[in-house]
């Protein structure tokens, strides 16, 4: 059974339309991500596959159920953004009433809210209210309360936006500990992150279903030409386009922002291109900060955009 | 893959731990004890101020023919029928003046949850049917407790003053209470309704009070030139008020099956806003 399927979604509010037409079906898995500018209609997606509001036409199934459905009550969980707890209650009050209401006992409630404020690193706030906490941690605690359960689907609407670096990265360590047992679509901004989290990736823009992407680069060997990109530590861009121009099997050298570059190259009959460059950087004395086998998740989406 | 049975449990179970965090909501919150503590305050001045006031003046004019009479012509001879002046008092005190806390005490069922976002946290893990009935059902229980706290007070001085009356008490403790309760289920669930298609109490106490005074007043004119449409008027949460106070103590709970099929209607409306609705 497919993860979600959606078939001819729309969703109009007033005489705005939102989501327009979106049909695709995504694999139970690896993270998934949801791309696209501001007003792309992410946030509308997440709360069609949350329950929170209806389709004004077409058809969306989660574990081929509607959303909403008693049979996915502990199944499938969410950070809805700008969601806000309650700041008359504890925090430990709040995740306990929400694990009973997900089948746990009390005292089991109370061990499991632990548990996954433990998650967030965030086990000293039990006691304390919403209002005593900073942003970050408030975030850090709603996504704590999506985790109650191991639940075998969890939607993250932009779940670093707003935390310092270091907790962002304890988010991403969290997604990829749990991956195996719970798979999780996440909407953000920030392209190397879901680079780094992801294998599938939606790319909505203006309502519609851009592209879906597949990251584990099985559909990339399908094409003659492979990519690599380079990242580079002050080096003449006239010069390196000329050097690595004339290594064989390369086909472009293009630039993209400064000390970044795009290689085109014919993978076939050709020796790996990867150590070949290595060499010819080594040989001009120059220095490279980062190699990426493939192209950036931003140079897929958008470098034809 | 859940059975009927188990989702049917699970409904149950959840609209039970719903309705019991409301009570945490009064009783627990700092914000909820300073409620409690006002509504004690202002009872404590209603009971000293007017019950045991009006008690007075009853218990003196019950005797007379004439002050029977002037009660009678003032709309307030069954305050007479009453056993204990006190409760006689009460009962016309809280008819009117509890239905005003119940729109007050129930204005927020989910609008500040909806408006808050924290509604979304619960629908994922509960259906909006036990989350609206959870609340509903809180929110009575709330209210049930605060008509049993006043009516303690109210048979306190009651018995204090007549100790020969103490079964007579009991009875009109328990047949007030029982009226009480079926008088503020329509206004529970109509702020239930209400509460469920705005994002704040406010706007659900001013919707209230609008949509209680219009309802009223178009429904009450249109029954007059069309008496056929009389019926519509008992669409309106306390329609039969009127008639409670003009009835005999014993016979009050013969309209109870109106606030009961009020509050039907309004919840069934109320859980369809629900359900419809964006979270």
């Amino acid at each position: 059974m497919s993860l979600i399927q959606c078939q001819g979604l729309n969703k109009q509010f007033a005489e705005k339309t939102v989501l327009h037409d979106l049909s695709f079906e995504l694999p139970n898995g690896q993270p998934i991500a949801l791309v696209g500018p501001n007003g792309a209609g992410k946030t509308t997606l997440f709360s069609i596959l949350c329950g929170y509001i209806r389709p004004t036409s077409g058809t969306v199934s989660v574990f081929g159920k509607a959303p909403g459905s008693p049979e996915l009550f502990g199944r499938v969980s969410a950070l809805p953004q700008d969601a806000q707890l309650d700041p008359r209650f504890s925090i430990c009050r709040q995740l306990v009433l929400y694990a009973q209401l997900q089948g746990f006992n009390r005292r089991n409630a109370r061990i499991e809210a632990e548990r996954v404020l433990s998650l967030m690193q965030l086990s000293d706030v039990l006691h304390q209210k919403p209002a005593e906490l900073s942003h970050g941690m408030r975030k850090r605690v709603t996504i704590a309360q999506a985790l109650i359960g191991s639940p075998e689907l969890v939607l993250l609407d932009e779940p670093t936006a707003g935390l310092d670096p270091i907790n962002a990265r304890n988010i991403r360590d969290l997604v990829n500990e749990h991956s195996d047992n719970t798979t999780f679509i996440i909407s953000s901004h920030n392209l190397s992150e879901l680079e780094e989290l992801c294998d599938t990736v939606l790319h909505l823009s203006n309502g519609r279903l851009q592209q879906q992407v597949d990251l584990t680069g099985t559909q990339e060997t399908q094409n003659p030409l492979s990519y690599l990109t380079v990242h580079m530590d002050n080096c003449p861009t006239d010069a390196f386009i000329r050097r690595v121009s004339d290594i064989p099997g390369v086909k472009t050298v293009e630039t993209r922002q400064k000390n970044h570059f795009l290689i085109s190259y014919y993978l076939i009959n050709t020796s790996p291109l990867d150590q070949a460059l290595l060499q010819c950087i080594k040989d001009s004395q120059w220095e490279y900060r980062q190699l990426i086998k493939g192209k950036t998740l931003e140079e897929q989406l958008f470098s034809n955009a | 893959m859940p059975t009927a049975s188990t989702l049917s449990n699970n409904f149950f179970r959840s609209l039970w731990i719903i309705a019991q965090f409301e009570l945490v909501r009064l009783f627990a919150t700092r914000r909820g004890l300073l409620t409690l503590f006002t509504f004690a305050i202002v009872w404590y001045f209603m009971l000293t101020g007017l019950v045991m006031t009006a008690a007075d003046f009853i218990q003196q004019n019950a005797s007379g023919n004439m002050s029977s009479m002037m009660l009678n012509s003032a709309g307030f001879g069954q305050l007479l029928a009453w056993p204990i002046a006190e409760f006689s008092a009460y009962w016309r005190l809280s008819l009117y003046l509890f239905p005003i806390f119940s729109v007050l005490f129930a204005a927020d069922q989910t609008a500040s949850d909806r408006d808050r976002g924290s509604l979304r946290f619960l629908t994922m893990r509960c259906s909006r049917d036990s989350i609206f009935l959870g609340r509903f059902i809180g929110q009575m229980i709330i209210q049930s407790i605060l008509i049993i706290l006043t009516l303690l007070t109210t048979f306190i001085v009651a018995v204090y003053n007549n100790p020969e009356a103490l079964m007579a008490s009991i009875q009109c403790f328990l047949l007030i209470s029982a009226n009480l309760f079926f008088v503020l289920l329509p206004f529970t669930a109509m702020m239930a309704l209400l509460s469920a298609a705005v994002r704040s109490p406010r706007q659900a106490m001013i919707l209230a009070v609008l949509l209680w005074t219009l309802v009223s007043a178009t429904l009450t004119s249109v029954s007059q030139h069309w008496p056929i449409f009389e019926f519509l008027t008992y669409l309106i949460p306390g329609v039969h008020l009127e008639n409670l106070t003009e009835l005999q103590p014993s016979e009050t709970l013969s309209l109870a099956y109106i606030p009961a099929l009020q509050t039907l209607v309004l919840l069934i409306i109320g859980r369809f806003v629900m359900a419809r609705g964006s979270v």
